[in-house]
């Protein structure tokens, strides 16, 4: 009885000498972002049984507000930090890298029963600030316009803003949401409705519209061949930004992300991959 | 025998098939216990984020160029003392904040004692979520220094300038605010205009309440490298004068020596005018050096004061106080065999009523300017940033430092004092972030005044202070 004691306390404390230690990793921020940083996650895991891997959303302002709070390890984000936040960062001495994962091409969506699915980047511009309220006046029904856009904590928010909208304030009719699905939702069950998201997200609940931005020239759907061939014109990068203090143990999960294996998994969930930019 | 097996056997089945239903029930049931549960749980969550509460206390130790020192790096010395031991500044804010509408008020708590420093509320329209009205104690919308947070702030102290023109920073009123929200293209704009009582955290002591106001914009460029800002500040307002003498302009005595001008009004409680235009301006970019930060404000325009002081008065500005003594007095008077002794000092009883009398102060009006302007260099990605500051107040631009005297100025003028002499301030320092909630600050003030004619003031004065200083902020 005795020798079976011993015997067992002794492989107990040899396993757990030999048990690998857990290596937790959080990432938040961008919605944009999440549903590729899920992919990466559950891939990397599966590969590094040792590693423990949790994402959250909230978008881009929220992300960054974590890596400045100490309550995230990465902040995802779909546009560049600004000079408030690196300002927050250096005050709490905190240093930070920058890494580019991807990119994404945002895509405009309608109902699926809207009969337009072409806009230039002027009229885009005059719905989403208010000056365009009917689809008739491009091309479609009679029917009042209702936009949807994220919040402005979101990435995408000041993105489409910036390079789609010239800096122009968005309308104030316009419906704020806070994520990404809630505006798939709310455009597939709106026929009037219309909004942006990221490529990744386009399904067949919604359409995207083609767009142009040489006032009708040519028009440009989103996807994957256009973005990487750069014909489609609304691409942006996707960044990664984690403390410089991090960068031993976050190493092997970057370099993982940004080499073959994870680059194919940008391509295979609708983003576009390092190597085409 | 085969009817009552079968009639066995019906109720088994039938008593399987109520526990399984009552399984399934006490399961689903279980489910909906935890998604109330969780839903409890996630509205308290979302009640509790409302209130914030942060703080910061900041201790330090200083040394200055002599004792008893008079300072605006954290106020005066003790006569006997050249250094000290201070919680600078102890502070807990606790907000309420929802939506459209939120509650702050913050406390500062030291060896001093506990006072307050903000008790206030603000709440936005609902329409264009674009302007708000704040109502209580909160910081004066003036310039840039005021409102910037001493937690953040590179040197230990605001500038002369501010210490004295708006002493506690806060005063009670009420302002509306401008700025649009981040959806707006104007959101890079913020205007502030306010109502107050021009006595700062004190109760208002006369009729006049003061106008201020501050119109700033803040933006970054695309390429997020480069922050700018910029603003201007208004403030007119004063208190009523408590006699009817005032003392406004210089002229030059019979006697070579400038003097202030003796007015007399008609009657009391004429307005002492305070009039301030500002303006301000920021800078931060980025290179590979590191965060570079400029920053600068210049002031200018009519303080009144008294002979004495030109600090912005908490209670009606009072001259020296004298003691009229009604009764008689008697006993034995001595007078010193010493022939160089000129004084003689009589010491009597007295039987009677001592009547102590304090007056109101005569108003002095002089034009000021003053300005300060901050480097911060952060080095690299490091955590530590280097610091140079200078920064003046001239309280009497009329007069140059060679030309205040009082020598032979009777009661026909107004006597120049130290309460006109000029002041640079050139600050270095070198601040360590330590992390997210401590910096540590190694500061020295190098203080240099106007050399005059005036008793202690005739060179620079021995006032020039070394702070070090630990912060920890949450």
């Amino acid at each position: 009885m005795k020798k079976k004691i011993i015997i067992a306390i002794v492989a107990i404390a040899t396993m757990s000498f030999t048990l690998p230690s857990m290596i937790a990793i959080k990432i938040k921020g961008s919605d944009t972002l999440l549903p590729l940083a899920q992919k990466w996650a559950e891939a990397y895991m599966k590969l590094n049984p040792g590693t423990s891997i949790s994402v959250t959303g909230g978008g881009s302002g929220v992300g960054i507000a974590a890596l400045i709070d100490g309550t995230t390890d990465i902040a995802t984000a779909s546009r560049k930090i600004k000079m408030d936040e690196k300002l927050k960062l250096q005050e709490a001495g905190k240093a930070y890298t920058e890494k580019i994962v991807a990119y994404d091409a945002l895509s405009v969506i309608v109902n699926p029963e809207n009969k337009v699915k072409k806009l230039t980047r002027e009229q885009i511009e005059g719905i989403f600030t208010g000056k365009i309220t009917n689809w008739k006046t491009v091309g479609g029904d009679d029917m009042t316009i209702v936009c949807y856009s994220r919040e402005s904590s979101s990435g995408t928010f000041e993105f489409f803003k910036e390079h789609v909208l010239k800096g122009k304030n968005y309308a104030s009719s316009c419906l704020m949401m806070p994520a990404t699905g809630s505006i798939i939702q709310s455009v597939s069950q709106t026929k009037g409705a219309i909004g942006y998201v990221g490529m990744a997200y386009v399904n067949s609940k919604i359409s995207a519209v083609s767009v142009s931005y040489d006032k009708g020239l040519t028009y440009v759907a989103p996807s994957l061949k256009a973005a990487i061939g750069k014909t489609y014109p609304i691409v942006r990068p996707l960044y990664f930004y984690y403390l410089t203090k991090l960068e031993n143990m976050l190493k092997p999960a970057m370099d993982w992300v940004v080499g073959t294996e994870g680059q194919k998994i940008v391509t295979g969930v609708g983003y576009v991959p390092l190597s085409a930019n | 025998m085969n009817t009552r097996k079968k009639l066995a056997k019906t109720l088994l089945v039938l008593f399987l098939c109520a526990n399984t239903s009552l399984i399934f029930a006490q399961d689903l049931s279980k489910e909906d216990s935890l998604s109330n549960e969780f839903n409890m749980v996630k509205n308290d969550v979302s009640l509790l984020k409302k209130i914030k509460i942060s703080g910061y206390i900041q201790g330090q130790f200083q040394v200055a160029d002599s004792a008893g020192t008079k300072s605006y790096a954290g106020g005066d010395f003790p006569t006997g003392s050249d250094k000290r031991f201070a919680v600078r500044r102890g502070r807990v804010k606790i907000a309420y904040i929802n939506t459209l509408t939120q509650f702050v008020t913050q406390f500062d708590i030291s060896e001093k004692g506990l006072s307050t420093k903000d008790v206030y509320l603000q709440f936005t329209e609902p329409l264009l979520k674009a302007i708000s009205l704040k109502v209580g104690v909160f910081n004066r919308p003036f310039g840039y220094e005021i409102p910037f947070s001493s937690s953040l702030r590179e040197s230990p102290e605001r500038g002369r300038m501010c210490q004295i023109l708006f002493p506690g920073e806060r005063d009670g009123g009420a302002s509306i605010v401008f700025n649009p929200p981040k959806t707006s293209k104007y959101n890079f704009i913020t205007l502030e205009l306010g109502m107050f009582n021009g006595t700062g955290i004190a109760s208002d002591f006369d009729k006049q309440k003061d106008i201020i106001g501050r119109l700033g914009i803040s933006k970054s460029t695309k390429s997020e490298k480069i922050k700018y800002g910029m603003g201007v500040s208004y403030y007119k307002g004063g208190w009523n004068q408590g006699t009817k003498t005032y003392y406004e302009g210089i002229e030059k005595l019979s006697n070579g020596v400038y003097a202030f001008t003796k007015h007399t009004n008609l009657k009391t409680g004429v307005l002492a005018t305070r009039d301030y235009k500002g303006v301000d301006a920021q800078l931060s970019f980025e290179t590979p050096l590191g965060i570079t930060t400029l920053r600068g404000e210049f002031i200018m325009g009519i303080q009144p004061g008294t002979s004495s002081s030109t600090a912005s008065p908490s209670t009606q500005p009072t001259g020296s106080a004298s003691t009229t003594i009604n009764g008689t007095a008697t006993g034995n008077v001595n007078i010193p065999a010493n022939s160089g002794d000129t004084t003689i000092t009589v010491t009597l009883p007295v039987t009677g009523t001592a009547t102590t009398t304090t007056p109101n102060a005569d108003m002095y009006s002089r034009k000021f300017n003053d300005a300060y302007i901050y480097f911060v260099q952060n080095i690299g990605t490091t955590k530590h940033q280097l610091v140079l500051k200078y920064d003046w107040y001239d309280p009497n631009t009329d007069i140059a430092g060679a030309d205040i005297d009082a020598t032979g100025v009777t009661s026909a003028n107004g006597k120049l004092g130290s309460a006109d002499i000029k002041y640079t301030t050139i600050g270095i320092g070198w601040i360590y972030h330590w992390d997210e909630n401590v910096k540590i600050m190694a500061y020295y003030d190098m203080v240099k005044n106007e050399n005059t004619k005036i008793t202690n003031f005739k060179k620079d004065v021995l006032d020039n202070v070394f702070t070090l200083r630990i912060q920890y902020k949450f």
